[in-house]
């Protein structure tokens, strides 16, 4: 296995696990306020919002942790990749974590503590502010997302003291801003993340049998939302068909006329996503008429098989996200290669998307791949333990979910 | 110093008040996790309830401190990644082995540790709960082993690691590489010295957390005396005293050693050896090998680019030794008041000080364990400055050559603007997090019948 590959499973486990997680945490931030909202006079789903909040106590955490993993193999295996991404992105990085712990953390911790000791309405706007400053933190990684696809704003400058023979320089950060990728992406994100946790209450309510009328509506916004997103994700496939070719080619399985004959070989994609892609659009149809079908018959098996196709749907989607891009960490733009070979040469704008690959990335100077090549058993023990941990992952949110508050007992 | 090596000092700044107070909470974490597990194993042997309700207790305070230490921790990797972006790449060329490993630890801790506390009196058996207490608490020390492995390494280069200054900078932001000569080499992060400062920090976390609960437990006692608390201290005061006599007398003297042999510079500036060449110091000489003759070259035999801030002695000799020595000894003394020995004929003077021993005990445990701390951590990670992965050579003609990579520019990143009110935010949030760390502990306990 070498550095791309290992890379690329390593990534792809913790990516698996880590957006579930944190899509159930942002579409959950979202929707209890919402829920508490529409209970402000009835409160018909106040007991449900209680227990949805303390998985997202319980879960806030784990799915950051994962966040951090993330981190962690892109430094080790992808360590140009993160250094580079580190010096030029480093207000984006900066407001996330910001947000994701100085501001989202307390926040939550407080919306959590006083649940049911303010009015619903009060509460619920509390909520809604919580959600807001959470937001700030899947916008910002978004938009490292978006600079991958189509670094919108990230000058190549020829730079001969370079070894690689240019710098890349950011000169104003809100121009990221303008990534064309960007606005689906971020849309697509938000409103999936709202489906996708809606759908996962409809089902595990349903499964249970409780909660009937706030399964009803999490299964109406779970469906509306999910309509809106996989617009959203149209709308983003067509923004890669026009500015990140490689991907656009990678899912649909064929060149896009976007990019000339001759430069077919600098982009043409490691692998074809297209029965992936197939996949996804399956597994969005299949979830949909599950909800559909669980509101309307009461089955445990369907509504386990909900929950197992909506969780299925996201890792695909994620995947297919992830490894569209290779074999490049950020994909050049067709433009500026074209820009940079009339300038410069054609050998210069090679060198650039060369350099922009994930094997230059990781094979540079990569300590790890070499390590496990050495020792090929770290690989399977680690696999073995992150299959153990995932499922034990599954094990804690059951467990959160069903934990009831002891009685406090008096020590002698 | 103005040598053009370092970094901006705000930078320092942050790192050091983030690395300190995510230390705080990683060692309170530590020693939450660690006690509700003996506590579980007392009361597993003994049926005792009082020890199920403290394990149950501490396990709880354990996962408040894990929650916003990992929180924290995000923050400091982040910080890592923005302010000294550089060394990224060196973690990725030399350094990876212990934060790969560190995720399995990672998992231990944030899958394992929720899982201990929500399954309490789930188990038939509970022996098989207090087996996954007992992996949560691996866990936590296993994360501590990996991460103070690396930090051992930025104080002494493993053996095999080579520092490659390349010949032009990668898009000028990346000049260094380290990588190992073979790839079984990255093992040699683990190597025996490495080991020594791993274990002198997990013992330094521990003596840490356990001072701050023994002296908040003995504040306690003194205003509502119950049996559980007794037995507590029973417990914890011994283990702290065992503890601060390895870390002085059996950890510190090896780490010295290594000092010694891996940083001599860094030695002279700690040791106040304030000369220049060659000269003979009884003292470091008797603690060193055992003998009065030895000479040691001083601190200003070294040019003034490379020499570590000369006010390290007070750290190092005033805080850390002093404030563990008499730590130990006061850890020493309330053991053997809540044993009751002062009863026994020979010992009475232990009762007759008695108002100062146990009555100033809170502040002084939590004082002198946070003075040693704070004295430990500066010693070590300022003491090695401006470089990190620190080495030295013999050289004929003078001092050993102390080689490393600079704290400055091959490390920090060039394009970061770090203004003040920025860094001011910044040293809001690292200081805020501990203390809504503690706030939540302090919530917990006003809500529960045991405090």
């Amino acid at each position: 296995m070498n550095a791309v590959q290992l890379a690329t499973v390593l990534l792809a486990w913790a990516f698996g696990v880590h957006i579930p997680l944190v899509y159930t945490v942002l579409g959950i931030i979202w929707t209890l306020p919402a829920l508490e909202y529409a209970s402000r006079r009835d409160g018909r789903h106040l007991e449900a919002v209680r227990g949805i909040a303390r998985y997202l106590i319980a879960i806030y955490a784990v799915g950051g942790v994962f966040g951090t993993i993330v981190t962690v193999f892109l430094a080790g295996m992808l360590p140009v990749f993160t250094n580079l991404a580190g010096a030029l992105l480093w207000p984006v990085w900066a407001t996330a974590i910001a947000f994701g712990v100085a501001v989202a953390l307390p926040l939550i911790g407080y919306w959590y503590r006083t649940l049911g000791s303010m009015s619903p309405g009060r509460h619920a706007a509390l909520g809604f502010v919580t959600a807001g400053f959470t937001t700030v933190i899947p916008v910002m990684f978004r938009l490292v997302f978006a600079v991958v696809n189509y670094p919108a704003g990230v000058e190549v400058v020829k730079d001969t003291s370079s070894l690689v023979g240019f710098d890349l320089v950011v000169r104003d950060y809100w121009s990221l801003f303008s990534n064309p990728t960007y606005p689906p992406l971020i849309l697509a994100t938000l409103l999936g993340a709202v489906a996708f946790a809606n759908a996962l209450i409809a089902f595990v309510y349903g499964y249970r049998g409780i909660h009937p009328e706030t399964a009803s509506a999490s299964r109406r916004i779970a469906l509306s939302f999910g309509a809106a997103s996989a617009l959203s994700g149209v709308w983003y496939l067509v923004e890669l068909y026009y500015y990140a070719p490689t991907m656009a080619w990678a899912i649909l399985g064929s060149r896009p006329p976007t990019i000339p004959a001759a430069l077919a070989q600098v982009y043409e994609p490691t692998y074809s996503l297209v029965a992936e892609f197939a996949a996804a659009i399956a597994l969005g149809l299949l979830s949909a008429a599950l909800l559909v079908a669980s509101g309307r018959a009461r089955s445990r098996a369907l509504n386990a098989l909900g929950i197992m196709s909506s969780i299925a749907l996201v890792i695909d989607v994620e995947e297919v996200n992830l490894l569209a891009h290779l074999p490049y960490a950020i994909i050049p733009p067709v433009s500026a290669a074209e820009g940079l070979a009339s300038e410069y040469g054609v050998s210069f704008a090679l060198a650039v998307a060369k350099a922009l690959s994930a094997s230059t990335m990781a094979t540079t100077l990569d300590e790890l791949a070499s390590f496990v090549s050495e020792f090929p058993a770290v690989l399977y023990f680690s696999m073995a333990v992150f299959a153990l941990f995932t499922a034990l992952v599954l094990v804690g949110i059951y467990l959160a979910l069903s934990w009831r508050r002891p009685a406090p007992r008096e020590a002698s | 110093m103005s040598s053009g090596l370092e970094a901006p000092l705000l930078a320092r700044w942050l790192s050091g008040v983030g690395i300190m107070s995510h230390l705080l909470l990683a060692s309170m974490f530590i020693g939450t996790m660690t006690f509700a597990v003996v506590a579980e194993y007392r009361h597993l042997r003994t049926g005792d309830q009082d020890w199920n309700a403290l394990a149950r207790t501490f396990a709880v305070i354990a996962t408040i401190f894990l929650g916003v230490g990992a929180a924290f921790g995000t923050l400091v990797e982040f910080g890592l990644v923005v302010l000294w972006s550089n060394f990224v790449t060196l973690i990725g060329s030399g350094l990876v082995l212990p934060f790969y490993f560190e995720l399995y630890a990672f998992l231990m801790e944030v899958v394992i540790v929720p899982i201990y506390v929500l399954t309490w009196g789930r188990f038939r058996n509970g022996w098989y709960h207090w087996l996954v207490g007992l992996v949560a608490a691996l866990g936590a020390l296993y994360s501590a082993f990996n991460i103070l492995s690396v930090m051992a390494s930025l104080s002494m280069r493993p053996p095999g690691l080579e520092i490659v200054q390349l010949p032009q900078s990668i898009g000028q932001v990346i000049r260094y590489a380290a990588v190992f000569t073979s790839p079984a080499g990255a093992l040699n992060m683990f190597w025996w010295g490495a080991e020594v400062f791993i274990f002198h920090g997990i013992l330094a976390a521990l003596i840490l957390s356990w001072s701050g609960i023994a002296g908040i437990t003995i504040y306690s006692h003194r205003r509502s005396p119950r049996p559980y608390k007794l037995k507590a201290l029973r417990t914890m005061l011994p283990a702290l005293t065992g503890l601060i006599a390895i870390e002085g007398f059996v950890l510190g003297h090896l780490q010295g050693e290594l000092v010694l042999q891996f940083d001599p510079l860094k030695l002279a500036a700690i040791e106040g050896l304030f000369w220049s060449g060659l000269r003979v110091d009884p003292v470091t000489s008797f603690l060193a090998y055992g003998d009065t003759t030895h000479a040691f070259w001083g601190y200003f035999s070294w040019p003034a680019s490379i020499r570590p801030p000369q006010f390290l002695p007070a750290f190092y000799l005033g805080f850390m030794v002093a404030g563990g020595a008499l730590l130990g000894a006061w850890s020493l003394g309330l053991t053997l008041y809540y044993y009751g020995l002062h009863r026994i004929r020979g010992l009475g003077w232990i009762g007759r000080i008695e108002r100062l021993l146990v009555g100033g005990a809170p502040y002084a445990l939590v004082l002198l364990a946070a003075l040693a701390s704070v004295g430990g951590a500066v010693t070590s990670e300022v003491g090695r400055q401006p470089f990190i992965l620190v080495d030295s050579s013999p050289s004929a003609a003078g001092p050993p050559q102390v080689t490393g990579i600079p704290v400055g520019p091959g490390l920090y990143n060039p394009t970061l603007a770090l203004t003040p009110w920025l860094a001011a935010l910044v040293f809001a949030v690292e200081i805020a997090m501990p203390a809504l760390a503690i706030y939540m502990v302090y919530l917990y306990l006003k809500g529960r019948a045991i405090e």
